[in-house]
């Protein structure tokens, strides 16, 4: 396989490697200026913190592929700032740190599978699945009779997230949380 | 099918048995136009090599007009006239027309002039003035290193070109009259290419020859597919072509 791409491989879902970064291409167009070289206008997103980014390349100028690769992990235990995880595919445990998990340690419950970007065979960047369900371990009581339309306590949820659920809402209870939003989304049982 | 297909450094033609399928009718017209004939236009389908994208293919209809007697000025009231026509005929407002010079267009657009470096120049023009480029903008007077057929006057290239919704539509010149500047520029695009690891583009005589021959014109080719994927609202030429 080559090393590089050429501006005449780029498609949507290109991996590339930039400054040290590798970035997803989500968009691309072949420009040509009237009397000019050819160009590509690229918009990329940095496959490590989300950000999206313009970039022109002039054609004939080569990128680096992207050295990633993503795997579906479940998440064992945490140890200091270190959290396990199982490989589901190759069954390696796979330690990340708190700084790359970046907040989602929070929303980690035993068992929970993730999504782990590795580049250079290094843990990058981590992904929650887009809903979750936890156990509420602490809020205060619930109010007999509130039913205020929109009124909200904060919920601590096992991974020590805090997350503003309605009033009737109590702990012990498991509830589902949309990941994008860090929003409730409902009671799951009780 | 054509013995040369084109003129630019930047003009990658397809092979064909033996020869070349035409980039434009350009050539083709030039030569009718020094036979004599005053008024001369040809819609046709074009070949590029290498240009492959929602706004570009390979394969592309090109509507070319030549005019004796007219210069890029004349030719760009005719051009506004035809885009407001077509523009009416189908509904859609066309909005007031627009004109600055290339060099402008960098002060208004990026707050600063054109860098002289010819590259960085290009890529700022396609980074951050063509996306801008929204209503109908006539860009004047290029610098005559992106001359190509047009004359020359000090060190602007008497040429144009159309911009709408972002997308070069339009390309005229005040024709070049010189056969010897002609030559000299054909010699130096070939060069160019040679440096790129690329076949220089022939030199055909029967057009420096039609070139010394015709009298003063204006001449614009204008991409047929843009111009019809923008009047029915969709973002790519390959919307509104026959499949391939």
């Amino acid at each position: 396989m080559a090393s590089v791409y050429q501006t005449s491989d780029f498609r949507n879902g290109l991996k590339i490697e930039l400054d040290g970064t590798p970035f997803l291409m989500v968009y691309f167009q072949f420009v040509k200026p009237g009397k000019g070289t050819a160009f590509t206008r690229t918009k990329l997103k940095n496959m490590i913190t989300g950000a999206v980014i313009d970039r022109t390349f002039r054609s004939g100028e080569t990128v680096g592929i992207a050295d990633v690769e993503e795997y579906t992990m479940q998440f064992q235990y945490d140890e200091g700032d270190m959290f396990y995880f199982m490989n589901m595919e190759t069954y390696e445990t796979v330690g990340i740190t708190e700084s790359v998990l970046d907040g989602v340690e929070k929303y980690l419950i035993d068992g929970l599978e993730v999504q782990v970007l590795l580049y250079k065979e290094r843990p990058v960047a981590v992904e929650l699945p887009n809903f979750i369900e936890a156990e509420i371990t602490y809020c205060e009581p619930g109010v007999k009779g509130n039913t205020a339309q929109g009124a909200t306590k904060p919920a601590t949820i096992g991974g020590g997230a805090i997350v503003q659920v309605p009033l009737f809402v109590e702990q012990g209870e498991i509830i589902k949380i949309d990941t994008r939003t860090k929003a409730y989304v409902n009671r799951v049982r009780k | 099918m054509v013995r040369s297909a084109g003129l630019e450094e930047h003009l990658h033609p397809l092979k064909a048995g033996g020869g070349y399928l035409h980039t434009s009718p350009e050539f083709a017209l030039k030569r009718v136009l020094a036979m004599g004939l005053p008024k001369v236009f040809a819609i046709t389908p074009c070949f590029r090599d290498e240009e492959l994208g929602c706004h570009h293919g390979q394969e592309f209809t090109m509507l070319e007009w030549y005019r004796a007697g007219a210069g890029y000025r004349e030719i760009m009231e005719e051009c506004l006239d035809l885009l407001e026509t077509v523009s009416a005929i189908v509904g859609v407002d066309v909005g007031g027309a627009q004109k600055i010079t290339w060099a402008d267009a960098y002060v208004q657009f990026t707050g600063a002039p054109a860098p002289s470096d010819e590259i960085e120049a290009m890529r700022i023009w396609v980074n951050d003035i063509e996306p801008k480029l929204i209503s109908p903008t006539f860009v004047v007077d290029y610098p005559s290193s992106q001359a190509a057929f047009a004359t020359v006057r000090g060190n602007i290239a008497e040429r144009f070109e159309l911009y709408w919704h972002g997308i070069e539509l339009a390309n005229a010149f005040t024709e070049l009259l010189d056969p010897v500047e002609l030559r000299e520029r054909w010699l130096a695009s070939g060069e160019a290419r040679k440096r790129d690891g690329r076949e220089p583009h022939p030199i055909d005589e029967r057009v420096v020859s039609a070139v010394a021959r015709h009298p003063r014109a204006g001449g614009i080719a204008l991409g047929v597919d843009r111009l019809v994927m923008l009047l029915s609202g969709t973002d790519s030429i390959h919307d509104v072509r026959l499949p391939g």
